[in-house]
């Protein structure tokens, strides 16, 4: 324990200096913002996996990471759709996976609202249609807004949470 | 005899039942008018999964089978349907009446059930875990799975090698690469081509930077559910770098489209400064984590599985290696030629698959600064002949096996089989003599994956 309180120490708090870390900045200060305005400061997502290959979640996970640490804006991913504001969707909308989806939908409390992540939802992904899927999500519940990219990239997604923000 | 795969293929009037063990593959012909086969699960327990599955697929019955519930098929979906079937076409389906799933559970005095999922609680896919316990103890768990099921293996058919590209790479994120490798290596076979050695080492390349992305995580998430948050920061930030090198490497941050017939060339001396500096790093992660006692007092003898087992139920991957058995698709010539050394651990608990992981990190780098080399080969594939090709690759899950057959030029059946449907088998056996606060920590050791489990 000790050496990492000296590596700590020696070596401070490691930040990149780029480009992407300056947008990074700006997007996060809006998303702050227009949280506390619209969310009185806290937003709590729901993600729901209806059938992906898990690189979404992946990249909803990384969200959490030193470089992007999300939770900071205000924007929390919450354990229970009773406790959340969105749901966040990704994956095929399989037919063993789209009734949960639907419950899980119907427990979050008003007003709320439905944001696709990635292609897989809108079925723009290489995945074709067979008995198995239910895909397009927006043929089950009503969609707000849309995350497109496969999978989309950390700094994609937040952005497009800033317009999903800014949209409502 | 390990038993790897057991899966069936339809015939003009009969079933073929394929049964893939390490030294040979049996075939059995059975006639669709009664399609009955004798269940193997007696001997391989392993077994069960892949009848249940042959028996939702295509409505082949499993005569003496101890489990005879639908797998795949789920309370809402239409029985005497069996997708896989040529003759079924329907791209939708209406669900049926519930019927309820028959879940495995004991039962006593102060034995109560403890249901989880589908939707979990966190940024994770969906599945099904049902838990008998008495207090904090858990006595029995049930692994139920196929929440994701897209009908993969239905979609492939029909189309050629390069058209399932796309739908093989996306079928488990983690495990892109390896996919894409199994893929690789079918197409070769396919077209009579030997693949470059330059090739072979830029693969392998991609293929254990997938590895340590995978396992980086785990290091962070393994001691972030032991309560031990700081590790996750640390390690998440590594694997953030080491995605975003795959993506200067392959334009993509998971390597979807990175493994094709073409090299390109790389800056290989950032790419050596980098694996140089992550050295330095888990080195460091090593003797920090190493050196916190409370943490290992959660790992060391939590989850444990015994080697009889992993025997048993014909375990692959980390799982297998860290209760001491030596299973790993790369002890081959050319890994062994560039560095690589199999990692083991005898205790078969948490502690053992995270340090196994940990040890695969460190093989992993000293492997990839061989595999580097500035390149740009390019190479033509010729005509793909018909014929019944199988291929393996080690994802970061352990052993994939893969099966296509091709005829007329398109697909005629695609069958894969993850390492993780191997081992969700062999969750439940980890489970007893330890309480339910230790679940998350051991399944996430074992890491596994639903979306490759589920199809
Ligand atoms: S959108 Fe792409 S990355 Fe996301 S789950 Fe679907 S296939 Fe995977």
């Amino acid at each position: 324990m000790i050496q990492f309180w000296n590596k700590r120490v020696k070596e401070g708090i490691l930040t990149e200096d780029t480009a992407l870390d300056k947008e990074l900045e700006a997007i996060k200060r809006e998303i702050k913002e227009n949280v506390k305005k619209k969310f009185a400061g806290s937003l709590a997502i729901r993600m729901v996996d209806s059938g992906s290959c898990n690189a979404c979640e992946a990249e909803c996970n990384a969200l959490s990471n030193p470089y992007y640490d999300l939770e900071r804006l205000g924007i929390y991913f919450v354990a229970s759709p009773r406790h959340a504001d969105v749901m966040l969707l990704n994956g095929l909308m399989t037919f063993n996976m789209t009734p949960h989806v639907l419950d899980a939908y119907k427990q979050i409390p008003e007003p709320k609202w439905v944001i696709t992540l990635g292609a897989c939802p809108v079925m723009e992904a290489p995945f074709e249609k067979t008995f198995a899927v239910k895909a397009p999500a927006a043929d089950h519940l009503p969609v707000a807004h849309h995350i497109p990219g496969c999978p989309p990239e950390p700094l994609e997604i937040i952005r497009g949470l800033l317009e999903f923000l800014k949209k409502i | 005899m390990r038993l790897i795969a057991r899966y069936a293929k339809e015939r003009e009037g009969t079933f073929e039942i394929v049964t893939v063990f390490e030294s040979e593959t049996q075939r059995e012909t059975i006639s669709k008018e009664n399609p009955v086969i004798r269940t193997l699960a007696k001997k391989h327990p392993s077994a069960i999964w892949f009848e249940r599955k042959m028996s939702d697929d295509f409505g082949i019955v499993i005569e003496d089978a101890f489990d005879k519930r639908p797998l795949l098929h789920q309370e809402r979906f239409p029985k005497a349907i069996h997708p896989m079937q040529k003759a079924f076409q329907k791209n939708t389906l209406d669900f049926a009446e519930f019927t309820p799933y028959k879940y495995e559970a004991i039962q006593g005095d102060g034995v109560f059930q403890v249901s989880v999922g589908p939707i979990h609680a966190g940024i994770i896919e969906p599945g099904h875990f049902h838990f008998s316990q008495a207090g904090e103890d858990m006595l029995h768990q049930e692994v139920r799975h196929f929440y994701k099921y897209r009908g993969i293996e239905k979609m492939l058919e029909g189309k050629t090698l390069l058209e399932a590209k796309p739908v093989i790479e996306r079928i488990s994120g983690n495990e892109s690469i390896a996919y894409q490798t199994a893929w690789r290596d079918i197409v070769c076979q396919a077209a009579g081509m030997e693949l470059p050695l330059s090739l072979r080492k830029r693969h392998a390349f991609l293929l254990e930077m997938e590895r340590i992305i995978h396992h980086l995580t785990d290091l962070g998430f393994i001691p972030n559910d032991a309560g031990f948050g700081a590790a996750l920061a640390f390690a998440s930030k590594l694997s953030e770098d080491a995605r975003r090198q795959l993506q200067n490497v392959t334009g993509h941050r998971f390597g979807f489209d990175a493994i094709g017939f073409e090299n390109k060339v790389l800056d290989i001396s950032s790419l050596y400064d980098y694996l140089d500096g992550l050295q330095k790093d888990i080195a460091f992660f090593e003797t920090w984590i190493m050196d916190i006692p409370s943490l290992w007092d959660r790992f060391d003898t939590t989850g444990i599985l015994q080697k009889a087992d992993v025997l048993k139920y014909d375990t692959v991957g980390v799982v297998a290696r860290a209760s001491g058995f030596s299973l790993d698709r790369r002890s081959e010539p050319f890994y062994l030629e560039h560095g690589f050394e199999i990692q083991t651990e005898q205790s078969g608990d948490v502690a053992a698959r995270f340090k196994v992981r940990l040890q695969e990190v460190k093989n992993s780098i000293v492997m990839m600064k061989h595999f580097l080399e500035e390149d740009d080969t390019h190479i033509d594939i010729e005509k793909i002949k018909d014929g019944d090709y199988t291929a393996f690759a080690e994802s970061s899950l352990g052993e994939l096996f893969m099966n296509i057959e091709i005829k007329d030029g398109v697909i005629e059946r695609f069958f894969v089989r993850d390492p993780s449907f191997m081992n969700w088998q062999t969750l439940h056996l980890m489970m007893p003599n330890n309480i339910i606060a230790d679940f998350p920590l051991i399944n996430k050791s074992c890491d596994l994956s639903y979306a490759g489990n589920d199809l």
